[in-house]
């Protein structure tokens, strides 16, 4: 358990680096493919509360830590009505919210139903960049709207959830290997084996 | 709730209040140990890409050799390969020399650097440099294009790697003048849509300013941030609200296209800012 939990911690660290090669796709409205909340999203089905709440904690601190703009501004009396930024540790809230989405569906992932949890790690993708370009039109006011956003956050949403099924197959496998229990089906096979006298 | 999950939601909870909590030169501190830390493997990331590219490059070149050669057309289309060739290295050759002749022109003290990464960010439009701490880079240097248009600020500098604001960016500001005025204000990015060009908009102008379309808007180096006098781009149109005026703003440098970009890492005028 405590191996398939750390291959977990390790698959979030190379992602963040494998973020960084993943370029915006310019003619379909710079929607990208997101390596990180994907691998949040497909590990928080196989792990407990407890271990989807400490991935959310460092995929979304991660996340922070590469996305957040830290601007300094000069002297006050100059530049005044500073507009404001997502915070730092926002994300880690939103990682919280779409992990307790994909723990609802635990039960029936556990059952064999994957392919639920794949498309639910689609929906959750569109969600969560829909409540963050919510939450910067809020704060910086004036919400406008356009196609292309929506067009952008569709696109991105279906690019990270086509690719869920590989990191779920990955991570059947590392369970397979550090013998952690992910499905009752795998459960119930195991249990059918024959054992060795 | 079990015992173990309950003390983790507290920990996620305590963990939570403290990355919110975070000022903005913490939170710098933990973007430059973060960045530090991959950036050795986004280096050598980037050195596999360019092997990459250069090696696809060089296997299509060598396909469309043994076609044209296959067809008999091997002279006409050698030729018009090495006009394009040719076109290529006049059009690498003028930006060199533009470059070059910016570095030598220039007031400031200039570090070149390329542009190895478009859009690193989701939603905040920027560059990443191939110039870092170890080359003089600092944070809130200005970044300007070869034309001498402004591009940003320098808000990220790695070892090796820099990653830069763009001029564009809504939360950016920019202290202004327009030219042959004494119209003062603050060029922000606007929130533009995919596709089209990235405009900027000149604020908290008075209702009154005699601002016409072409006029010129340079950095007026208040507000210690921006050097004075780089160009930023020229006066669209010119809109009166109930207490001030917007102008907005063509930009001078194309944000699509950025290839070489210099930082001014020394700003004879700062001592006067």
């Amino acid at each position: 358990m405590i191996a398939y939990h750390l291959f977990l911690i390790l698959l979030l660290v190379l992602s963040c680096l494998f973020q960084q090669f993943i370029p915006p796709i310019a003619p379909w409205s710079d929607a990208r493919i997101l390596l990180v909340p994907l691998v949040v999203l497909c590990a928080s089905v196989t792990v407990p509360p407890s271990g989807m709440l400490i991935l959310a904690f460092l995929g979304g601190f991660l996340w922070d830590a590469q996305q957040a703009v830290v601007l300094s501004y000069g002297d006050s009396a100059v530049y005044r009505e500073i507009p404001d930024s997502l915070g730092f540790g926002t994300s880690i809230i939103l990682y919280g919210l779409m992990g307790l989405l994909m723990q609802g569906i635990r039960p029936l992932f556990q059952r064999g139903g994957w392919f639920a949890s794949a498309l639910l790690t689609g929906v959750a993708v569109f969600f969560y960049r829909w409540i963050e370009f919510l939450t910067l039109s809020f704060i910086r006011g004036g919400f406008s709207f356009h196609d292309d956003i929506l067009r952008q956050i569709l696109i991105t949403s279906s690019l990270t959830m086509i690719l869920a099924p590989l990191v779920f197959s990955m991570l059947f496998k590392v369970a397979r290997i550090c013998r952690y229990t992910i499905t009752f089906d795998a459960l119930k096979r195991r249990s059918r084996r024959p054992s060795v006298a | 709730m079990r015992p173990f999950t309950l003390s983790v939601f507290l920990l996620f909870l305590g963990g939570l209040a403290w990355a919110l909590s975070l000022s903005g030169p913490a939170v710098r501190e933990v973007q430059n140990v973060y960045y530090s830390s991959i950036s050795p493997w986004v280096n050598q990331g980037d050195q596999a890409r360019s092997f990459a590219r250069s090696f696809v490059q060089e296997v299509e070149h060598s396909k469309d050799l043994k076609i044209k050669l296959d067809r008999a057309l091997a002279e006409k289309d050698r030729l018009s390969l090495i006009a394009s060739r040719v076109r290529e290295l006049e059009d690498s050759n003028n930006e060199l020399r533009r470059a070059l002749g910016f570095k030598r022109a220039t007031p400031f003290n200039v570090s070149g650097a390329q542009v190895v990464r478009r859009k690193p960010l989701t939603w905040a439009p920027s560059i990443e440099i191939n110039r870092g701490a170890r080359d003089g880079l600092g944070v809130s240097q200005t970044v300007v294009a070869s034309n001498g248009g402004l591009i940003g600020r320098v808000y990220q500098p790695g070892d090796h790697l820099s990653s830069v604001v763009l001029a564009t960016y809504e939360g950016s500001m920019v202290s202004a003048r327009v030219e042959g005025t004494s119209e003062v204000g603050i060029v922000q990015g606007q929130r533009s849509n995919f596709g089209k060009a990235p405009g900027l908009s000149l604020r908290f102008l008075s209702r009154t300013a005699r601002v016409r379309r072409g006029m010129k808007v340079f950095t007026d180096g208040r507000g210690k941030l921006f050097p004075p006098n780089i160009l930023i781009g020229t006066i669209e149109d010119f809109e009166t609200g109930p207490v001030d005026g917007t102008a907005s703003i063509t930009p001078s440098v194309n944000f699509e296209n950025l290839k070489t970009v210099f930082v001014i890492t020394g700003n004879p005028d700062a001592e006067q800012l």
